[in-house]
């Protein structure tokens, strides 16, 4: 395979991360504040697309770069899945860029960070991965601090430095891995685990755990989640709602690849410790991040222990996986998609709200239906989809995740699902308390708003997406599945 | 048969032009910017509904070629969790063409009229967009193929006409009798709930309607399975069609706006449990025998009962809703019978002629602004057009030859003679008692002196004396008595072969004939009933007061509407719920359910302050946490694991 063929692989990740340069130079070309960053970025963003569209259509498959990247079904699920995060919060925080005089800066720091986590869902070497992985979250430091207002400042520092040490745990993860199995590539580990080398098994798990640490802290899994609510409540709010999704499915996007594709998918001898460890962190999460929801009145902090509890429900996909089959990992990809949506509509209604009453205080939003029935309606469809109503994506997103674990038969796996049900009706509690206090509760100040047009424009696609889902699950579904199967070891 | 076939993807566009009309409907309302106005609601919902009834014609049309039988098209999967599969398909035969074309018949009809009744209400928009949904729920109703597609749809039906009850809120009454509807259907959908779960249970996850048949014609579902199910869904269709005991929430329900009862609460949403029974009739016949009389017997006592409270209400509206009922018990009567084609030939002309009625009150009402009959009278020549279609209407409900009632009251009656001479003694009398009620209404309202109206809030003003209601109300009526009269002639017409069509070879048995006795005595007590109410309303020898106290505490009880109100909500909601089983499940709450949901979530706010307190912003705090949880994650996996020592 020539040089050429061989970036023709990366073509996504290289447009936007090119992209990003283009913006930054026209910044330095075009006249101070005139230039369309935002269009430009779009742009970008579609090309990157077109091209991951062309890689799926052509069935461009395999590896490259000496098999450190592999370009498959399951990589363009997730590309495709940042792309339309980027472009959303795009099209979202326009308004609020223009306040900013960083505004090339922002866009060039998005498009690198959609970028570095297309190439790390393509990676297929521990080496490559720790690489895109740290690029990723350097661009996210920055991004959280971007602002360099206090409150923004200290965010980044907190989230930078656990950050640092995550990487740190991680790292060390992978240097046992490679101590033990003797290769930095997933397909090399998976050989050496296949082959049953039980007598490694103390330091196989070291390592999993420590690399699992590593990933955690990107899905926000307790106990790794520290920085969340910190930085959910003092970064950006348009930054958050980017990190919230995209960063979370970054994390979960390379766990399954490195357990599934690296650590032998259901068939070894290792395959039930790791899943038993996701159960224990997803418990571990949902309880807490519910449990601490339920206090809260900063509205950013609610979303950081929801999405917390959230990530929880994800990881118990990633327990299932004694089910032998795809469901447990589609069901996490299925998730992933409608908590991108869902999660994003949320976030966007609070910007838009919250710009208007200043303040992200629940009881604050007392009346909101009266206020500005678009938008409470949309952040109440949110609501819904995050407690899991039907007929909204959520619901379908929870049935089927649950399902992948009660599929997979064993005792355990049960009693997860029997503690997700129950902190589903906890989380019922605190997600509807808002609804009802947008509807029932009188309206300090009777002022009604609406949200900007490019607002408008991401908030009903994203209740379009959530509803549409919700009614008409099949095509995510088989996509899902779909993307799934090409992630099983060759 | 003058057309080609309907292509499937036509019949769901008869039922996603509605849910277009409702999407863009409540967009309109809530994004200001769209400069929705309210006419453009009517004329949306009118274009969305006349597009569907052109559709359902050609549904029709094609079914007729088909003899009825099912055109058989293939379900799609709409989710499949490996075992778990569910489909969404649309069935087209005689009893789905049929009932899609009464929808949007009366519903384009309804909503015509519907223009004139609200025209200037507050929530005009809100209105339509309501009826646009209720539209669209009821056609998912009536052309679904699987069980879970039609209970998804009869569940929107109740909610939308738990909207439209309530339609004015801000009245005490509208929303307490919204609530009465709501709660009391949903009690009957309650065990049609337990008996999907029984069939999903039984069949192995079989919810495609024709298969739960054939399953049952087969004798492949034990007894057992079959009375469970059976008397399920016959109280679902109790509740949503007001059978005794669940008929008492549907007089309360003429709280809502009169086009809103002449849509669902006579023609189509009330009809859906004879069309849920009539669905499943291979079922029902292939279940033990003492299943189906009862069905018979609670059907026929339904009608008499609800046709003797007919007769003492003062209230224009709750007499058509009383008759309703009765009709409805007929309808049921006759499914209990084995009377397929009689339940569904009266339930097709019921629907337009009791449509019919309802808005000629409607028109009443508009130019009275009370529903009281006893403030009414004369106004015949003030509103010549609402009287002369009222007369056509209630003529073709008393089954006086050759209306379309009378046809489809005569297969009925004639079912009854032939399986149970008590029944069809029944149903003579009742259909006396119809005549009758429906003459008083007529001598009351409409013959003697008008006797004032009344200033009521109903949501549009009206003074003076009364009018004709505008061409927007009354040209619907017109159209309607074509039906009501014509419709019955279908009868000599093929019309019963058509309708078995959908049943499977085995069970038609459906012959026309006649028969001298039967039609002599129903045409005799029709006649009976116009002659007596002439009597006592017109010529008044003898006196109504008189007649009410000769009848003494007949007449009080049927006057307290045999207090099934009270006893339902007095005797039973507050001695049975509230004191007996309130004091358990108040029990049970306080300490498992406080337990579980309250008790989690405040409890667990106490909980949750520990954790807030965790959550102290240090980062050493955070790191450390991290770390340590590493090595705690680690010994879990070995102790869970369980052989640490082991290796």
């Amino acid at each position: 395979m020539t040089g050429w063929e061989q970036v023709y692989h990366i073509g996504p990740a290289v447009t936007l991360l090119g992209g990003a340069g283009v913006v930054l130079l026209a910044d330095m070309i075009l006249p101070r504040g005139r230039a369309p960053f935002a269009l430009l970025t779009l742009l970008v963003l579609a090309l990157a697309a077109g091209w991951a569209i062309w890689h799926a259509n052509t069935g461009t498959t395999g590896p490259s770069f000496d098999g450190a990247v592999v370009t498959d079904r399951f990589a363009l699920f997730f590309i495709f899945l940042f792309i339309a995060a980027t472009a959303a919060v795009t099209i979202a925080s326009t308004d609020w860029v223009k306040k900013l005089d960083l505004s090339a800066e922002y866009y060039a720091l998005l498009l690198v960070a959609a970028g570095s986590m297309s190439l790390l869902v393509q990676g297929n070497d521990l080496i490559l991965i720790f690489v895109a992985l740290e690029t990723t979250a350097l661009v996210q430091y920055v991004l959280v601090g971007l602002t360099r207002r206090d409150r923004s400042a200290e965010a980044g520092i907190k989230y930078l430095i656990s950050g640092a040490v995550a990487a740190g745990l991680m790292i060390y993860g992978f240097a046992f891995l490679f101590g033990t199995t003797g290769a930095t590539s997933l397909d090399g580990i998976a050989s050496f685990v296949q082959a049953g080398h039980e007598e490694a098994r103390l330091p196989l798990t070291l390592g999993f755990v420590l690399v699992a640490a590593g990933f955690g802290f990107k899905m926000a899994l307790v106990p790794f989640h520290g920085w969340a609510p910190d930085v959910y409540q003092g970064g950006p709010t348009p930054i958050i709602s980017f990190l919230s999704v995209a960063s979370k499915a970054g994390g979960f996007a390379i766990a399954l690849r490195l357990f599934y594709t690296g650590l032998g998918g259901s068939e070894t001898f290792i395959s039930e410790d790791w899943a038993m460890m996701f159960g224990v962190l997803a418990v571990a999460s949902m309880l807490f991040g519910n449990i601490a929801a339920l206090v809260q009145t900063d509205l950013r902090r609610l979303l950081g222990y929801s999405s917390i509890a959230q990530a929880g429900n994800i990881a118990i996909g990633l327990a299932a996986v004694s089910t032998g089959s795809t469901l447990g990992p589609s069901g996490v990809m299925f998730f992933l998609a409608t908590y991108v949506a869902t999660n994003l509509g949320a976030f966007f209604a609070v910007i838009a709200i919250s710009q208007r009453i200043g303040s992200y205080e629940i009881g604050d939003y007392a009346g909101l239906i009266r206020r500005s029935p678009m938008l409470a309606a949309i952040l109440m469809l949110c609501l819904l989809s995050l407690t899991g109503i039907p007929p909204t994506a959520g619901f379908i997103a929870k049935i089927y995740i649950f399902n992948s674990a009660v599929q997979a038969g064993e005792q355990w796996l049960i009693v997860l699902v029997a503690v997700a049900v129950v902190n589903t009706a906890v989380s019922a509690y605190y997600y509807l308390r808002l609804a009802r206090t947008m509807i029932v509760d009188d309206a300090k100040d009777e002022m009604t708003f609406r949200p900007t047009l490019s607002m408008q424009v991401v908030l009903v696609f994203a209740a379009v997406t959530v509803i549409f889902v919700g009614l008409v699950p099949a095509p995510l579904i088989s996509a899902a599945q779909r993307a799934a199967e090409t992630l099983q070891i060759q | 048969m003058f057309l080609p076939d309907i292509p499937e993807l036509m019949i769901w566009a008869i039922y996603f032009a509605p849910m277009v009309s409702f999407a863009v409907i409540a967009c309109g309302i809530t994004i200001p910017r769209m400069g929705f106005q309210a006419r453009h609601a009517s004329r949306l919902t009118i274009t969305a509904i006349g597009l569907s009834w052109i559709l359902a014609l050609w549904a029709l049309d094609t079914s007729i070629g088909l003899d009825g039988e099912s055109a058989g098209f293939a379900p799609h999967e709409w989710l499949r969790l490996f075992d778990f599969e569910v489909d969404f398909g649309v069935q087209l035969d005689s009893l789905s063409a049929l009932m899609m074309f009464v929808v949007t018949s009366v519903s384009l009809l309804v909503q015509v009229y519907s223009t004139g009744y609200m025209h200037g209400d507050g929530g005009y928009a809100r209105y339509f967009m309501l009826m646009s949904l209720f539209t669209m729920s009821m056609l998912g109703l009536v052309m679904a193929s699987s069980l879970l597609q039609l209970f998804i749809h009869w569940e929107l039906v109740g909610l939308t006409s738990y909207l439209l009850v309530g339609f004015w809120f801000h009245r005490p009454a509208a929303a307490a009798a919204a609530k009465k509807a709501f709660i009391v259907t949903r009690f009957g959908d309650f065990f049609f709930m337990i008996a999907l779960v029984l069939i999903w249970t039984k069949t192995g996850g079989i919810f495609d309607i024709t298969e739960i048949n054939a399953l049952a014609a087969q004798h492949q579902l034990s007894d057992a399975v079959l009375v469970g199910f059976v008397l399920g869904v016959f109280a679902g269709a109790a509740g949503k069609s007001a059978q005794f005991p669940l008929h008492f929430w549907l007089p309360d329900a003429m709280e809502g706006p009169t086009p809103v009862s002449s849509l669902i609460h006579s023609a189509t949403m009330v009809a859906a449990g004879v069309y849920l029974l009539a669905r499943f009739f291979p079922t029902v016949e292939a279940a033990p025998g003492e299943v189906t009389t009862t069905i018979a017997y609670i059907g026929a006592f339904t009608a008499i009962l609800a046709a003797s409270m007919g007769i003492v209400a003062n209230d224009i509206k709750r007499v058509l809703a009383y008759s309703t009922i009765s009709q409805l018990g007929y309808m049921v009567m006759a499914i209990g019978l084995g009377g397929f084609v009689a339940a569904i030939f009266h339930l097709f002309t019921h629907a337009f002629f009791k449509s019919l009625l309802f808005q000629g009150s409607g028109s009443v009402n508009h130019a009275t602004n009370t529903f009281d009959m006893r403030r009414m009278g004369g106004l015949r020549t003030a509103m010549p057009l609402t009287f002369a279609t009222f007369i056509i209407g209630s003529l073709s409900l008393s089954g006086v030859f050759p209306l379309a009632g009378f046809w489809s009251k005569d297969e009925l009656l004639l079912d009854a003679w032939h399986h149970d001479k008590f029944l069809w003694m029944v149903g003579t009398i009742v259909a006396f008692m119809t005549a009758f009620y429906m003459f008083r209404v007529i001598f009351l309202t409409f013959f003697g002196e008008y006797r004032g109206g009344e200033e009521v809030d109903v949501g549009h003003d009206v003074a003076g004396p009364p009018h004709e209601s505008p061409r927007s109300m009354t040209v619907p009526m017109i159209i309607l008595t074509v039906p009501s009269v014509l419709f019955g002639l279908f009868a000599l017409n093929g019309f019963g072969g058509f309708i078995e069509g959908t049943l499977p070879e085995e069970i038609r048995h459906f012959k026309f004939h006649m028969d001298s006795v039967v039609l002599a005595s129903s045409t005799l007590a029709a006649f009976g009933g116009i002659g007596a109410a002439a009597a006592v309303y017109l010529a008044r020898t003898p006196k109504p007061e008189q007649l009410g106290r000769a009848a003494g505490p007949f007449y009080t009880f049927a006057a307290g509407k045999y207090y099934v109100d009270e006893i339902a909500e007095g005797g039973i909601v507050r001695v049975v719920l509230h004191r007996f089983l309130g004091r358990w499940i108040a029990a049970f709450d306080r300490v498992v359910v406080d337990g579980i949901v309250n008790g989690t979530a405040v409890g667990a706010r106490r909980i949750g302050d520990i954790a807030r307190r965790l959550e102290t912003g240090h980062l050493q705090a955070y790191t450390s946490m991290s770390m340590l949880g590493v090595v705690v994650v680690i010994i879990v996996i070995f102790v869970l694991s369980g052989n640490v020592l082991e290796r």
